[in-house]
């Protein structure tokens, strides 16, 4: 008991240690997230009407970040995976920050779940026993209890781990590797059932279909990694924990694939529907060329589309994917062109034209953009505090008893940059 | 109690025709056909009104009691069985008070004794002048004259084919005699309009067939329809992120 | 702060451990330290509870003395349909109340439970159809549905489709694609010829039924095997013993994926709270049915339950004025629904999705 008080302390010690661009990040994202801190009133007392949603198309910006953000937590298990299952030595050593990422990536996803609800207060209403849980027939049921096993396994596992390298000790394999094992495939599952959740609607002929699962996952294998690189590389530039080469290869090995296979899977979902060309793919032509003149969405979808091939071919060329100077372009590219075609591009199209054919086009409200961003902010305000505390005790620098070896603690987290070793 | 009735018809049916003298916030609908349907609005009790009116087109919209100022709907012959008092209509007879009045005002107190010799129609003014279009009668293509539907002596009825009068109140008797299949869906219920109890066994106001349709007007030029075009209520809202409507008047699929 | 005066910012790596005590008399930054700590912690729940609270003290921000007990008892009422009689009676005179004194009138809150032997249906006859909306109209008179002119606030549940009849035109013959070696897509394809499916929901012409268009009103079609219900995540919309599918509104989370799996869009969203002037409230309601609603929850057509329980015709039936709407019971023989499927060509829209609506289509 007494070593977790002072873990929880130490880790707190720790993240409040920073310098100036700790300090002057974290407040900037403050700032943003009080801006969702408003949002959250206004829709809490006016109602989601100062978002741009109808009732034709009634899931916008919030439902298509929450659908993205699960993509980005499963992609945790890009890290995890190689790490345990094939013990990729470079892995292994930051599969802990992986989970903090999933983690954070979840409570963005809750996050967005509460601003995209009617109702967020009562969500007790979902509680068993106490309210109703629609399992087996809810697909949002199964969405709520992966979501929540997967943030729960993560935390256990990424704590523990961390705790354990903490205080020092040794992992208990019986208790540890069980719950790796099972939070691999639990990635696969939460957004196998968020995919589940569009891709059962028959009422929606743009998402009903087979294809949407297996785009989900390899989406998000593509959009979580271009996330994590990206993060890697901040890390290496700005604390003294150094991720080995190997790791980040993997991991852009790996978006190539996924990144090769989406853009396959988008290039089948094109021809199969425009094949025919029936009603049935007025959603997908809206996005691609605009319906009846109304062309919202369509600069959106060719953007994403050139950025993601751009991004893939840039994968696809090893002098560039091992090039660091470059490889930070290509995931930005891979990461907003699926954010987009998996989003927005995704979202509101299923919902243009309605089942019975009334063809509407949305737009979202400035409040909505910024409690999107604001959300985003809290994510990444959580994200950090999370990785600065795992990249602490990682490095040895937050120990039971007081900072091990010779390690400076200063600077740790975002402050000064390092150069490389 | 069908006098009683109609009396108190008759005056709120006066009373009705004088708008002028009561205060201008009387609201005034129609149920079916705009000038031989009209109902004031009027609270039956505090709260309940009898009608809600449309606010831009006239027509009624909602009915707070559905067998108001109705009327039972009087024997139907082959007609099958209907629970005693669970048909109800609205009567029209009382609106044709005017009709006796034929006699006196145009006549002078005398009802010509001579009837037509043959069917053929006769141009009467004072018939031109109730109907215009009587020499082109807009029912039944020329196959229709006055005679063929209304009383040739008791003006204020209908006619059936062996001369016996029918109530203006039971017009399906006479329209039925030509319009058999709509007389039969209409008596179940599938043609036609009925307010008041769902269940099949349920008290209902049947709206008889004059309410609806014209009977001088069914044709309305080549339209054929059955009704004349009547005045819609208003589109539904425009959603949040829509100027306007004029993209579904492009046509088509690309 | 006083870390940026402390040598932590130095770039030289060596420190002694004396920042250690530094970092641990440093001052928190204000609200970050606790939210921060607060979300270290409170993970799975603490979002919950923050939302929770902001929900609620924004409730309870907006309520006056008067309603205040009664919204809390009425915010942590459990779902109706596993109350017993008396809950379930007493929230229904926790509403009166409420209504009551918003609207200024007597309102009666009633729960008349499905009758046995009842399984209510509905026609169209579509050929009859003039494209009037006075059934729109009818039902928002009835149904207490937000009416306001800020776009998104007015709700209507029935939506009238128009479709024109187009022309097969002889210019058009050879100009499909390609062309010459036998035309693959024939020049009146994808143009209005025909009928055109893709219709209108917003014309407004002087009268109607407009020269070659017809009309197709499309409302809630309570199906028997709702996909609307079997995706909400708390039950709050279900089917009644009689037909009707239902929704609870007090218990709706407005998740929205009732909505999206209609395949129908039978369904609205209360984007705010309600606009409904006291006038034109109706005040007698069924709590299933069209008692007033609050924003954020979904509402749509429930057979005017408050009529149909009592046994009158739904609104929409009674104002058609070409009598193109029949409702009664399945069950029935003699109903003038049953009638009307034994003897005219019926049909299901969308029937390859299995839901089985009970809302027929025919004509004559």
């Amino acid at each position: 008991m007494k070593k977790l008080m002072s873990f929880t302390a130490d880790y707190i010690r720790y993240i409040l240690k920073g310098g100036m661009k700790f300090y002057a990040w974290m407040g900037f994202l403050a700032i943003l997230s009080s801006i969702a801190l408003y949002g959250f009133y206004v829709q809490n007392t006016e109602g989601l009407i100062v978002t741009g949603l109808t009732s034709q198309i009634h899931d916008g910006l919030y439902f298509a970040n929450l659908v993205f953000l699960v993509g980005v937590a499963a992609g945790a298990v890009t890290i995890v995976f190689p790490a345990y299952v094939h013990h990729h030595k470079a892995m292994h050593e930051v599969t802990v920050l992986g989970e903090m990422l999933a983690i954070s990536a979840v409570c963005m996803v809750m996050l967005f779940v509460f601003a995209h609800m009617g109702r967020p207060e009562r969500l007790w209403h979902m509680i068993p026993y106490i309210g109703i849980y629609n399992l087996p027939g809810s697909m949002l049921g199964w969405d709520v209890l992966v979501l929540i096993g997967y943030l729960l396994l993560n935390f256990v596992c990424g704590f523990y781990f961390l705790y354990v390298k903490y205080s020092g000790g040794t992992i208990n394999k019986k208790f540890f590797m069980p719950l790796i094992y099972i939070s691999i495939v639990w990635a696969l599952s939460i957004h196998t059932v968020t995919a589940f959740l569009i891709s059962t609607l028959v009422a929606r002929p743009m998402w009903f279909h087979s294809v949407m699962p297996i785009r989900f996952i390899v989406t998000a294998f593509a959009a979580g990694p271009c996330l994590i690189i990206l993060a890697f590389l901040t890390i290496r530039k700005n604390t003294k924990l150094w991720i080995q080469d190997e790791a980040i290869n993997l991991l852009s090995l790996i978006i190539t694939w996924c990144l090769g296979i989406a853009l396959f899977l988008t290039l089948s979902e094109v021809v199969v529907e425009l094949y025919a060309r029936t009603e049935h793919a007025n959603g997908l032509y809206y996005l691609m060329f605009g319906l009846h003149g109304l062309t919202r969405l369509v600069p959106w979808f060719w953007g994403s589309l050139i950025a993601m091939i751009i991004a893939f071919v840039m994968f696809l060329i090893p002098s560039i994917r091992t090039n660091y100077k470059l490889l930070p372009i290509a995931c930005v590219l891979g990461f907003g062109g699926i954010w987009v075609e998996k989003g927005m591009g995704l979202v509101v199209p299923g919902f243009i034209p309605t089942p019975i054919g009334e063809v509407t086009e949305y737009y979202p409200t400035m409040i909505e953009i910024m409690m999107t961003i604001g959300l985003w902010a809290i994510g990444f305000f959580l994200l950090t505090i999370l990785l600065k505390g795992a990249i602490g005790i990682l490095l040895g620098e937050v120990r039971y008893g007081g900072a091990e070896k010779s390690i400076d603690v200063a600077s740790s987290g975002k402050t000064a940059a390092y150069e490389s070793r | 109690m069908k006098k009683i009735a109609s009396k108190i018809l008759i005056l709120a049916f006066c009373c009705g025709m004088i708008p002028s003298a009561f205060p201008a916030d009387e609201v005034t609908c129609f149920e079916s056909r705009k000038g031989a349907s009209e109902v004031v609005q009027r609270d039956l009790k505090p709260g309940l009104p009898n009608v809600k009116c449309s606010p831009k087109t006239g027509a009624v919209l909602w009915w707070g009691d559905p067998f108001d100022g109705t009327i039972p709907l009087g024997d139907m012959p082959l007609m099958g069985n209907i629970p005693p008092g669970k048909a109800v209509v609205k009567p029209r007879s009382e609106k044709l008070a005017i009709l006796p009045l034929c006699g006196t005002a145009c006549h002078n107190g005398i009802i010509p004794a001579a009837l037509p010799k043959d069917k053929k129609p006769i141009p009467i003014p004072t018939m031109e002048g109730l109907l215009p279009d009587a020499k082109n009668l807009q029912h039944g293509r020329g196959g229709l004259w006055c005679l063929d539907c209304h009383h040739a002596t008791q003006r204020n009825k209908l006619v059936n084919n062996f001369g016996d009068p029918i109530s203006f109140d039971q017009p399906q008797l006479l329209c039925g005699k030509c319009h058999g299949d709509k007389l039969r869906d209409w008596r179940d219920g599938i043609h036609g309009k009925r307010i008041g109890e769902w269940a099949s066994t349920g008290k209902k106001r049947w709206f008889v067939c004059t309410e609806c349709h014209n009977p001088h007007n069914v044709q309305d030029g080549i339209r054929n329809r059955g009704f004349i075009q009547i005045e819609p209520e208003s589109p539904p809202q425009l959603p949040k992120g829509m100027k306007n409507a004029k993209h579904e008047l492009v046509p088509g699929v690309n | 702060m006083a870390h940026k005066k402390t040598p932590l910012a130095d770039p030289e790596k060596k420190q002694p451990s004396e920042s250690l005590a530094l970092a641990a008399s440093a001052e928190p930054l204000a609200a970050c330290k606790t939210t921060t700590s607060r979300r270290d912690f409170l993970k799975a729940g603490g979002m919950l509870g923050i939302s929770s609270l902001m929900g609620t003290g924004a409730l309870m921000a907006q309520s006056d003395d008067a309603r205040a007990a009664v919204e809390w008892a009425e915010t942590f009422q459990g779902n109706y349909r596993l109350m017993t009689p008396q809950e379930k009676a007493e929230a229904r005179a926790r509403l009166e109340k409420r209504y009551s004194a918003e609207y200024g009138k007597k309102v009666t809150v009633d729960g008349t439970e499905a009758q046995p032997n009842v399984l209510m249906g509905y026609a169209l006859n579509v050929r009859k159809c003039i494209g009037c909306r006075r059934c729109v109209k009818a039902c928002v008179a009835e149904n207490n549905q937000s009416r306001g002119s800020d776009p998104g606030q007015r709700i209507e549940w029935i939506q009238v489709l128009k479709m024109e009849r187009g022309e097969f035109s002889k210019e058009k013959m050879n100009q499909g694609y390609p062309e010459g070696l036998g035309i693959q897509v024939g020049g009146n394809a994808y143009s209005p010829a025909g009928t055109v499916l893709e219709g209108q929901y917003y014309y407004e012409p002087a009268a109607v039924p407009e020269k070659d268009s017809t009309y197709m009103p499309i409302a809630c079609m309570q199906c028997e095997k709702p996909p609307c219900v079997k995706v909400c995540p708390v039950r709050t919309t279900y089917r009644e013993p009689d037909g009707p599918v239902v929704i609870d509104y007090n218990w709706c989370i407005g998740c929205r994926m009732c909505m999206g799996a209609c395949p129908y869009w039978a369904r609205r969203f209360n984007l705010t709270t309600p606009v409904l002037p006291k006038e034109e409230m109706n005040p007698v309601t069924h709590y299933l049915g069209n008692r007033p609603r609050m924003r954020g929850v979904v509402e749509k057509c429930h057979w005017c339950l408050q009529r149909t329980r009592q046994g009158r015709y739904p609104a929409c039936v009674e104002v058609c004025p070409v009598g193109a709407r029949k409702f009664g019971n399945l069950l029935d023989p003699e109903s003038e629904v049953s009638l009307i499927l034994a003897r005219k060509n019926v049909f299901r829209l969308k029937a390859e999705l299995n839901t089985f609506p009970k809302f027929f289509y025919f004509y004559d």
